[in-house]
């Protein structure tokens, strides 16, 4: 069916014409909404198990903190898959870019935010680096970033033997240990204090909102989701094409980096394991959030909700006391049982949709 | 003579275009048979018919029975087809490199004992289907060890190996040498002579005389010659069908281009990297030069040339009176203000999953944005104003590209370089899978922003197109320009030095 001489009459039958992604949906199948419904259920569900689960300094500041965190992986992966990429060293690129904050806390002794925007350097720079290599060889996004994290898996190890002699900083920088413990309820001005929520989490929420932003209305964000949407086409029509990859790349490396320093806030150390567990979860807060592996389009809100599903899921396990190893079964099967319902849903709402017009 | 295959008035409509009005097809035993025709004058179409991918939307095709009776049939599935005898080499490749001959030669109908394959059975099949083609090779043999000429005459083991009596070729020298294709013509003579019948789809004349005996033209979707011995036409004569003498031309108002005014784009002795050599062309603001030529003359490479995607290694381009060095479209148009209509609209012009108003504005969010951020009201306006300039039909601006019919889409792919404001515009076979009336409609679109003051270049291999819309036209060939006419605007003095050009590189200078 592909054909490189001109095609005679459309080449796609007409059936398959109108894309269903580009029907008008009926309201219930936004898969966002369906994503706050199962979080406002589990939420219900884990409360009535135990109580527990609605302490709001044992258990609720510290889920918004790893939303947080989690929100912000979702969005590294987000950024390429943007453009029909993977990026499968968003972990890898967390943990170097950390080190270097570490290192910058621990030799210079600089300011937290000039540490921070170090990693955000270093992360920047080894994403677009990947996005050059993918550009540039025209290899697979999936195997170039593949063999960047299992390079970057051994430098990193190398490094903080290098540095520490261990596998940790021990520094703490000045305002960590308030990115750590400290809720906006910890602030008063007189008698009015703010709520309890976590200091790292309106980090997360800018993070989301320059994400959004960029790619619903920037000229850079809607020029790499065309270039997602058709690369030859987007080449043809006057875009940079090669740029936009490595733009996308060093996004989601930016973010990657982002990502490490909430978790070592969270956790209140530099280490080498920080991005161990950001792969997986990172793929499944933009896919549960409704965007394609495909590319073209992308879903701030849905990333940000898919996120919330799994941490909420994790911390209600959690509180019911399973098991490490029960507890990756569980989610594993929750998050297969998640995106099953998601894709019926998808199907019903694309027959319903044929059906009417 | 025994007809084994009778197409009767196909119709076959997509969204905005009727690929197949009333085509008919006919095959007798052991003939030859060539399927000729433009682009878009439907053969793919009516081969996808045949072969069970598309079902016609009117017409029967029949086939004979058991009692060699012809019976009305409905081919369900590409299965169908084989199962009906009718064998297909498409035009790419369909072999899996790492089976071996035997097993793609079988792959359909792999013989099975007690549950697995039967590798005795498998290479006597497979060798009894080489034998049909007198073809001395190893069955056992991968696949990817083969030359391009032997993947393709397995192809036709493939499509023999289902006791096959009608056999499809789609352009099935393309990518063979000369030596090879004669031999591949040898094969196809010598199952002509065992009864089978043979349809021939190719674009190089040379060969379908060679090889032929009888000839069915389609043009727009209508059998303008059918099933005629091509011995009594002559090579002009089948060209002529081909491109439609009997159109009826369109009279568009006249427009004046003066004479002494500086050309916009000027080629001088360009050679590319893509093969072209000795290419000069010079477009003025207002004007219309036609770059005419059969398909793979090497006119949209030169296009794409021109904007960077190949390098000009020697001569120059001028935009403008100025020696110009285009790196990418990106430098073209911000730099030059060079468009490019492409040619294949869903593969390279447009972004089918993204709306409307983004495929038309994505040339201009450079000039739209603020900051780096581009306004929605700002972008929808220009969509409205677009929209309404060129009669796009739109429920809304958020509307997907993918869902508008072909006319509408061509009409958004245009969109977006008027948008940007290009002074040059070349525009790549405008009206391919168009249906006649939106055709006309752009055809008075085009001159119109000629009339305006653009300089065009329009590449079309749609002679009656070129003599509407075009004020000179010139003819390329073998990546070559062999000859530049004024047009008079006469179709049949046109078309006659025009195919004089394609036929030997020379002709009378009009």
């Amino acid at each position: 069916m592909k054909t490189e001489t001109a095609p005679e009459a459309p080449a796609v039958p007409p059936a398959a014409e109108p894309r269903p992604s580009a029907r008008a949906l009926p309201v219930w199948a936004n898969p966002r909404l369906g994503l706050l419904i199962v979080i406002a259920v589990l939420v219900v569900l884990f409360s009535s198990l135990t109580p527990a689960f609605l302490d709001p300094r044992l258990t609720l500041a510290p889920l918004q903190a790893d939303i947080s965190v989690y929100v912000v992986v979702g969005l590294a992966q987000l950024a390429v898959l943007s453009l029909g990429h993977m990026n499968m060293a968003v972990g890898r690129m967390a943990a170097l870019s950390t080190f270097a904050m570490g290192l910058a806390y621990d030799r210079l002794g600089v300011p937290l935010l000039v540490g921070l925007l170090v990693g955000l350097a270093v992360g920047a720079g080894i994403g677009a680096l990947a996005g050059l290599l993918i550009a540039k060889t025209g290899v697979n996004s999936f195997v170039v970033t593949l063999a960047l994290d299992f390079g970057l898996l051994g430098l990193v190890t190398i490094l903080y033997t290098w540095a520490t002699g261990g596998v940790s900083f021990a520094v703490q920088p000045s305002g960590l240990s308030a990115l750590r413990f400290d809720t906006f309820a910890d602030y008063c001005m007189g008698e009015v204090c703010g709520p309890r929520i976590p200091l790292v989490v309106p980090i997360a929420v800018a993070a989301a909102l320059g994400v959004g932003v960029l790619f619903r209305h920037a000229r850079l964000g809607r020029e790499i989701l065309m270039t997602g949407s058709n690369t030859v086409a987007a080449e043809l029509s006057g875009i940079p094409t090669h740029r936009r990859v490595v733009a996308a790349h060093a996004l989601s490396g930016l973010l990657a980096a982002l990502a490490g320093f909430l978790l070592a806030a969270n956790n209140g150390a530099f280490s080498a394991n920080i991005g161990e567990s950001f792969l997986l979860p990172s793929f499944l807060a933009p896919v549960l959030g409704g965007t394609l592996l495909a590319g073209g389009a992308v879903s701030v809100l849905g990333t940000a909700l898919g996120a919330t599903l799994t941490q909420v899921i994790y911390k209600g396990l959690n509180l019911l006391q399973f098991s490490l190893e029960e507890l990756k079964l569980y989610i594993g099967l929750v998050l297969l049982a998640a995106l099953s319902l998601d894709r019926l849903r998808a199907l019903l709402a694309e027959r319903r949709a044929v059906s009417s017009s | 003579m025994t007809v084994v295959l009778s197409a009767e008035k196909l119709v076959k409509t997509f969204p905005g275009v009727r690929a197949l009005d009333e085509a008919t097809l006919t095959l007798t035993a052991g003939s030859v048979h060539a399927l000729l025709g433009e682009n878009g004058a439907g053969k793919s179409t009516l081969i996808k018919i045949l072969t069970g991918v598309y079902r016609p939307d009117g017409g029967q095709l029949r086939l004979p029975g058991p009692d060699g009776e012809l019976r009305a049939v409905q081919l369900g599935n590409p299965q169908d087809a084989q199962r009906a005898g009718i064998g297909v080499v498409h035009q790419e490749r369909n072999l899996i490199p790492a089976f071996s001959v035997a097993e793609n030669i079988c792959l359909q109908h792999l013989p099975r004992r007690a549950g697995l394959l039967d590798r005795a059975a498998l290479r006597t099949e497979a060798r009894r289907c080489l034998d049909l083609l007198d073809l001395d090779l190893d069955p056992d043999l991968p696949v990817s060890r083969l030359s391009v000429a032997q993947l393709q005459l397995v192809e036709i083991a493939k499509a023999l190996s289902a006791d096959s009596t009608v056999l499809l070729l789609d352009e099935p020298t393309a990518s063979l040498t000369n030596d090879e294709a004669d031999r591949l013509y040898g094969i196809v003579r010598r199952l002509s002579e065992r009864g089978h019948a043979t349809v021939l789809v190719s674009h190089k004349l040379e060969e379908v005389f060679a090889v032929a005996d009888t000839v069915t033209v389609l043009r727009d979707g209508r059998s303008v010659a059918e099933a005629e011995p091509l011995a009594d036409h002559s090579r002009e004569e089948i060209v002529d069908l081909m491109v439609g003498r009997a159109y009826q031309q369109v009279h568009l108002a006249p427009r004046t281009v003066a004479a002494d005014v500086e050309p916009a784009l000027v080629l001088d002795a360009v050679a590319t990297t893509a093969g072209h050599h000795d290419v000069s062309l010079a477009v003025r603001p207002g004007e219309i030069v036609g770059l005419y030529g059969l398909v793979g003359a090497g006119r949209s490479e030169l296009a794409k040339a021109l904007l960077g995607l190949d390098r000009i290694s020697s001569g120059e381009v001028r935009v403008h009176g100025r020696p110009a060095r285009i790196r990418d479209v990106g430098d073209a148009l911000h730099r030059y203000r060079i468009g490019y209509v492409t040619e294949n609209r869903k593969e390279e012009g447009l972004f089918l999953d993204q709306t409307v108003a983004r495929n038309t504005a994505v040339t201009v969010w450079r000039r739209l944005a603020r900051l780096g951020l581009v306004r929605d009201r700002s972008e929808r306006l220009l969509v409205n104003e677009y929209a309404d300039r060129l009669g796009i039909r739109l429920a809304s601006p958020d509307q997907h590209a993918g869902q508008l019919s072909g006319g509408n889409q061509q009409k958004v792919s245009l969109a977006k370089w008027l948008a940007a404001d290009c002074d040059v515009l070349i525009i790549d076979e405008p009206t391919v899978g168009i249906d006649v009336r939106t055709k006309a409609a752009f055809h008075e679109l085009i001159a119109g922003l000629a009339a305006r003051g653009m300089a065009i270049l329009l590449i079309s291999s749609d002679l009656p197109e070129m003599v509407t819309l075009a004020d000179r036209i010139a003819v390329m060939r073998v990546f070559a320009i062999v000859g530049e006419l004024d047009n008079d605007h006469d179709y049949d003095r046109m078309s006659q030095s025009v195919i004089r050009f394609i036929h030997d590189g020379q002709g009378v200078v009009a």
